[in-house]
């Protein structure tokens, strides 16, 4: 009995912060001004938010070959998000003629 | 998910149907940003955040009805929406190089062009 109370303790722990941590993802999201800006708050919840979730319902689902499917989808998002991030950064420069009115830009980087 | 006593199962069915209702209200959200969203890569960022908070809910729907395959399916998922900001950014991109290309060779069509996207605008 005391074990599995623990156990629902720790898991619920990873589960909320994620969960608040989506809720941050959101409020920022709301709260910056500009696509860039924006960026941070959403890979904030993209990466850390759904990693904390996916390891609150590990600990939930205890150790069969669920949990490894859960890693397995941690691990790919790991590796999926940056590379989002980075082709959005990349149209959103590549395609706004206004930039310099919203960030600084560097001379060379911008041809 | 074995569950031992009756308190307990009560306590995990509250916590995630719990989450099952708070990523409802969040998705709402998501979807309010990509209809606002004032540019074409706002757009597709919160499509993709859309698309992690589905994930999040169908393993949340994995470890309740204890099937483990919906995770799988969340694998897929995320798979599916990698692929949508890839090939979107990359048609968005394309679009709008050969609308400047367009309007290089033919100053009449930029005019033209931008006559139309502030008809659209207004």
């Amino acid at each position: 009995m005391f074990p599995e109370i623990l156990r629902f303790g720790a898991g619920a722990l990873f589960f909320l912060s994620g969960l608040i941590i989506f809720v941050i993802e959101i409020y920022g999201n709301y709260r910056f001004s500009y696509v860039l800006n924006r960026m941070h708050a959403a890979s904030i919840g993209d990466s850390l938010g759904i990693v904390l979730c996916l390891i609150g319902l590990m600990i939930f689902s205890g150790f069969t070959f669920v949990t490894l499917k859960l890693a397995a989808v941690a691990v790919f998002l790991w590796f999926s998000t940056p590379v989002c991030s980075h082709l959005v950064a990349k149209l959103e420069t590549e395609t706004n003629d206004e930039l310099e009115q919203e960030c600084e830009v560097e001379r060379e980087c911008r041809d | 998910m074995i569950f031992v006593s009756e308190g307990l199962q009560k306590a995990y069915e509250i916590l995630l149907i719990g989450a099952l209702y708070l990523l409802g209200v969040l998705l709402f959200f998501c979807i309010l940003r990509t209809i606002r969203g004032p540019r074409v890569a706002d757009r597709i960022l919160s499509v993709n955040m859309g698309g992690t908070m589905t994930i999040t809910a169908i393993t949340i729907l994995a470890v309740i009805l204890d099937e483990g395959y919906l995770v799988d399916i969340s694998l897929l998922y995320a798979m599916i929406s990698f692929l949508a900001v890839v090939v979107l950014s990359r048609i968005y991109r394309g679009v709008y190089l050969a609308r400047k290309d367009a309007a290089r060779r033919d100053p009449a069509e930029e005019d033209r062009e931008s006559e139309r996207r502030g008809q659209n605008v207004s």
